[in-house]
């Protein structure tokens, strides 16, 4: 049990580095809200799963409920994230923001 | 003038810098904040006031005073924001305009115009920003009550876990300006109007306070809830648990009020008729 909890912990935490590198280094502000949202959520999932399963070490009443409360975490994490990267793609077409385009490479003469 | 400040800036500075070289260690077992107070703290708040958190405890009874007029700082703020920001005359807006909802057509009215809006036909939105998002507004309409149910869980679950009325009122305010968020201040304003934001803000102060009165009137001191044992009908340990529930509880009406009262004020500009 508590070296799939270190697994999923670990690659929970490879998602979040993802989507950490990923906002620094792709070009433009909706690109930069992929990783965001995406890598995220999946790194959210991964960790909260390595977690509920180390409280299941010990199999009791208590520890399944604080594992549930945990899962209840993401859950509430996948409705509201998806929404909150929604709305902020959405404010930024609405300010007029154009998508970012891969500019043109100069040929040497 | 600006260098004159620099230099007393400095100097300050490097006083306070040269001071803090005195300070104890963190975590100085023989500091006295760590040898005098804490230890009282820790060895008897569970007997005196069977509250298993002691932060709760320190917080609410003990140093009861102090939370009192945080309370009352955060009702300050709310009503400063008020008499600042908030404009009196009624203006009238250049333009509104309306939705028609079966269609989905924008109108523009000039002139102070208004077209019928309890009809269900026309729905007024806001000039600058003019969402129109399912997915917004059904994600909030499904989270907000769960939100409001755990602050509240969070205020009543402070004796035993962290949280408490702070926290709790926090959480409870948030989830209206998220309703404000995703809907519109002016539907925001029908569910919860200014006038009874600010009362319950008033009113949470007024439960700390009155329950203190109380506590003086049944011949205690100040916010001494063991003289609240007769009323509540317990003992005088769960007495004190239960005025710190009683204390919190209006810690919480306060915050959250306030905050919904400032977000009101900041984000229309004081005018409280469009907003974000």
């Amino acid at each position: 049990m508590t070296v799939s909890a270190v697994i999923f912990i670990v690659l929970g935490l490879f998602f979040f580095t993802g989507g950490s590198i990923g906002i620094l280094r792709f070009p433009d502000f909706y690109s930069r809200l992929h990783p965001a949202g995406k890598l995220d959520s999946m790194g959210l999932l991964m960790t909260m799963a390595g977690m509920a399963l180390y409280t299941l070490r010990d199999f009791s009443l208590p520890a399944i409920i604080t594992a549930l409360k945990i899962m209840l975490i993401v859950v509430l994490v996948f409705i509201t994230s998806p929404t909150a990267t929604h709305a902020i793609l959405d404010a930024g077409v609405r300010a007029g923001l154009g998508p970012w385009t891969a500019p043109e490479k100069k040929v040497k003469e | 003038m600006r260098t004159l400040g620099l230099i007393a800036a400095f100097c300050l500075g490097g006083l306070l810098f040269f001071i803090s070289f005195d300070f104890p260690s963190w975590g100085d077992a023989l500091s006295p904040a760590s040898r005098h107070v804490s230890p009282y703290y820790i060895e008897h708040s569970l007997e005196d006031t069977s509250v298993p958190n002691i932060v709760t405890a320190v917080l609410a009874d003990y140093r009861g005073f102090d939370t009192l007029f945080e309370t009352a700082v955060i009702f300050s703020a709310g009503l400063a924001c008020f008499f600042l920001v908030r404009v009196s005359e009624r203006q009238v807006p250049a333009a509104r305009f309306y939705r028609h909802l079966a269609t989905g057509i924008t109108f523009r009215i000039e002139k102070g115009g208004r077209l019928p809006e309890g009809t269900g036909e026309f729905e007024r939105i806001d000039s600058l920003w003019v969402p129109y998002d399912v997915i917004i507004g059904m994600t909030c309409r499904l989270v907000v009550p769960f939100i409001q149910l755990f602050a509240l869980y969070v205020i009543a679950h402070g004796h035993h876990s962290p949280g408490g009325g702070f926290q709790g009122g926090v959480i409870f305010g948030a989830a209206i300006i998220l309703f404000a968020i995703s809907t519109n201040l002016r539907r925001t304003l029908k569910r919860m109007s200014e006038r009874s934001s600010a009362l319950l803000s008033s009113l949470g102060v007024l439960i700390y306070a009155g329950t203190g009165l109380l506590c003086l009137f049944m011949g205690a001191g100040f916010l001494n809830y063991r003289a609240l044992a007769a009323i509540l009908g317990v003992d005088q340990v769960a007495a004190r648990s239960d005025g710190i529930l009683i204390v919190e509880s209006g810690v919480g009406i306060a915050v959250a009020a306030v905050m919904v009262w400032i977000y009101y004020n900041l984000s229309s500009a004081g005018k409280q008729d469009e907003g974000l």
